[in-house]
């Protein structure tokens, strides 16, 4: 398949950034999904060794892709410990 | 609230929903630029005697006209995402407050120092005093105290509704069975209303929501009031 884009490109300079965008954007998407899947805590991947690990989170752990204003080294857990 | 004529988004009353007025407007200016662009083309289009049969590709063109959009969805999906991460983000609420909807009514349940329930009934439209706001006035409003984090536990207790209050960028599905949660921050005091936002039957247009924003201290008597 790579051939093929690269043939197109040969005959339509025009393509290669739609090419670029699109691979970008591919990439981007199969890498998130990847991200989720290897640290989301609602995924357990090794139920023997680590099952529940949804269980173990910290109020320090950062599960989510991305922050903007929260400071997660400062906030302490809520509820009692068990 | 609405008022008549009304074109653009309401004011803002907690920080989530002015950064989502920025992020409207924004986008809608971006949107307003491409349509004027292409209503002008179109025109031009339309009234030229000039023409050319014989185009066989264009790749200066088409180069533009890829790298161009491409770095305009940049440019609205970065903020908007922003926003969304924003939106979920911890915030240590300083009070609970339970809502469950009705076929057709909310009730609100504050149980996080007494045991104060209540339900909340649109005032029908023969009842209104003068000045008041036609299917949108309630007879018990949910007072709370403004400028403090305060999580929104909500769900119903039959149907599907929707928990929404514009001012502040809120809408919150009730699902029978399932408790959802929002957080609301008001950043100034005043009555803020909002109308169910799912079908429900036959009353759906008539169960609004008033949030009475008040200082903590006109707050605490309301509460222990209520009780």
């Amino acid at each position: 398949m790579l051939s093929q884009i690269i043939g197109q490109t040969k005959e339509h300079p025009a393509l290669i950034p739609f090419f670029l965008f699109i691979g970008a954007g591919g990439t981007g998407a199969a890498m998130y999904v990847l991200h989720l899947a290897l640290f989301n805590p609602d995924i357990s991947w090794d139920r023997k060794n680590n099952p529940e690990f949804w269980n173990k989170l910290g109020p320090n752990d950062q599960y989510k892709f991305y922050l903007v204003n929260v400071d997660y080294s400062k906030l302490k857990k809520g509820g009692p410990d068990f | 609230m609405a008022y008549p004529f009304q074109l653009g988004l309401q004011d803002a009353t907690s920080p989530i929903m002015e950064e989502l007025l920025h992020f409207h407007d924004h986008t809608l200016m971006i949107v307003f630029l491409i349509s004027s662009l292409i209503l002008y083309i179109i025109s031009l289009m339309l009234t030229t005697k000039l023409t050319h049969t014989s185009t066989m590709d264009a790749q200066e063109v088409e180069t533009v006209w890829t790298i161009l959009p491409a770095i305009i969805l940049i440019l609205i999906a970065l903020p908007s995402l922003r926003i969304l991460y924003m939106m979920d983000e911890i915030n240590n609420p300083s009070l609970t407050v339970k809502t469950m909807g009705h076929q057709w009514y909310w009730s609100y349940e504050y149980t996080d120092y007494e045991d104060l329930n209540f339900d909340s009934y649109m005032i029908p439209t023969q009842e209104l005093k003068p000045g008041e706001l036609r299917l949108l006035e309630v007879d018990n409003r949910v007072v709370l105290p403004m400028e403090m984090t305060i999580r929104m536990l909500i769900s119903s207790e039959d149907v599907l509704h929707s928990w929404a209050v514009p001012s502040l960028g809120l809408k919150t599905d009730a699902i029978p069975g399932r408790l959802n949660q929002t957080t609301l921050m008001a950043m100034r005091p005043g009555l803020y209303y909002g109308q169910c936002s799912e079908i429900c039957g036959s009353n759906h247009s008539f169960m609004p929501i008033v949030l009475e924003m008040v200082p903590l201290s006109y707050f605490e008597t309301w509460s222990a009031l209520m009780v």
